[in-house]
């Protein structure tokens, strides 16, 4: 099973589509986490997920707001989206029940 | 895009990834506009983070503490051996003005000699084989070996200089195991035989086994690797 950050790059890279690679992704998490994300802890999480068949990766094109360096471009395999379902369904039944998820919050404010 | 003054430390460190992941790292930094300073960390944690899974494999290891390290020390006290016999040799002849006479000591001194190349480049080759991603460390520890003897040296008639004998080959064989990652099979086999045969004379000295055999086991390292991938030899820039 997905570590939760291997869940977040996934997702982050899934919701990016075609416009995915590291720099992105990086925002994507920090935004939605209100977290630093580390270069380092990115970087070396991409190589797992890319060993265990997840993503892909390869070299994209070199843009001027990069000082003219390449970027390091993310696909989502199908591998990678069955690994992500998985994790979101567990996330999901477990959560079922307990207090801080959403429908049990508008469950209680009906009573 | 012209980097501001700091980036210099930051591109110097970079300097130890891979060169793709230096391209995107640095492009992404440039992109997110960090400061120098935070990206330097960025860059130091990173590369830190590569090092340390590096470092999860046994082959790191043994390259640098069961191979570089100790090999360094058993060379350099055979390179003292051989410049001794050669001085004893050689320096006898020149001084007896007799001419270039080959006498058993000649040829002992030869198979020395030879045995030291093929040692120190076979152990050269595979700790470049073994761990190209370290070798750094192995190196380091080379040399602190190399600087722990030479700070002990105490032979009047013999150059310090004499206990780095085995290091041109050693660096030789180093930079072509980090080149290629095995040689044939062939000429793998022909190297090992060679070696051991050499090591044959060393036999009768008691207590020789275990630097002989601390020191010819690369060799047949690299026949074990050549024989298990039979494939067509290939560059290998980086990675394991």
């Amino acid at each position: 099973m997905l570590g939760e950050f291997e869940y977040l790059i996934i997702t982050a890279a899934a919701c990016l589509g075609e416009n995915a690679y590291s720099a992105a992704i990086r925002d994507e998490i920090e935004n939605a986490t209100g977290h630093k994300c580390s270069i380092g802890a990115l970087y070396t999480t991409v190589d797992r997920l890319e060993a265990k068949g997840l993503v892909r990766t390869w070299m994209g094109e070199a843009t001027p707001q990069r000082g003219g360096r390449a970027k390091r471009m993310i696909q989502v395999t199908a591998a990678g989206v069955r690994a992500a379902e998985q994790f979101y369904n567990a996330v999901n039944r477990v959560t079922r029940n307990v207090s801080w998820a959403p429908h049990r919050r508008a469950m209680e404010t009906c009573r | 895009m012209k980097f501001p003054n700091g980036w210099w430390w930051v591109e110097c460190i970079a300097g130890l990834l891979a060169p793709g992941d230096r391209e995107t790292v640095l492009g992404d930094l440039a992109e997110a506009g960090e400061s120098s300073g935070q990206s330097f960390l960025s860059v130091a944690g990173l590369v830190i983070r590569r090092q340390l899974l590096v470092w999860r494999s046994w082959r790191p290891w043994l390259a640098a503490f069961g191979l570089a390290m100790p090999a360094s020390f058993l060379l350099m006290g055979f390179s003292v051996s051989v410049a001794q016999n050669y001085h004893a040799v050689i320096g006898a002849t020149v001084a007896q003005a007799t001419g270039f006479k080959v006498g058993p000591g000649f040829t002992m001194l030869l198979c020395d000699i030879g045995l030291l190349a093929a040692w120190s480049w076979t152990g050269g080759f595979a700790v470049g084989t073994i761990s190209r991603r370290t070798t750094w460390m192995s190196a380091a520890l080379s040399l602190l070996a190399c600087t722990f003897c030479l700070a002990r040296f105490r032979i009047d008639s013999l150059s310090r200089l004499c206990l780095l004998l085995f290091l041109p080959p050693a660096a030789a064989g180093l930079f072509l195991g980090l080149r290629i990652a095995r040689i044939r099979l062939g000429a793998a086999l022909a190297v090992a035989i060679t070696i051991t045969a050499l090591t044959i004379p060393q036999w009768s000295k008691p207590g020789a086994w275990l630097p002989n055999w601390a020191l010819s086991w690369p060799a047949w390292y690299l026949v074990a690797i050549a024989s298990r991938h039979k494939a067509p030899l290939r560059s290998v820039m980086h990675g394991e």
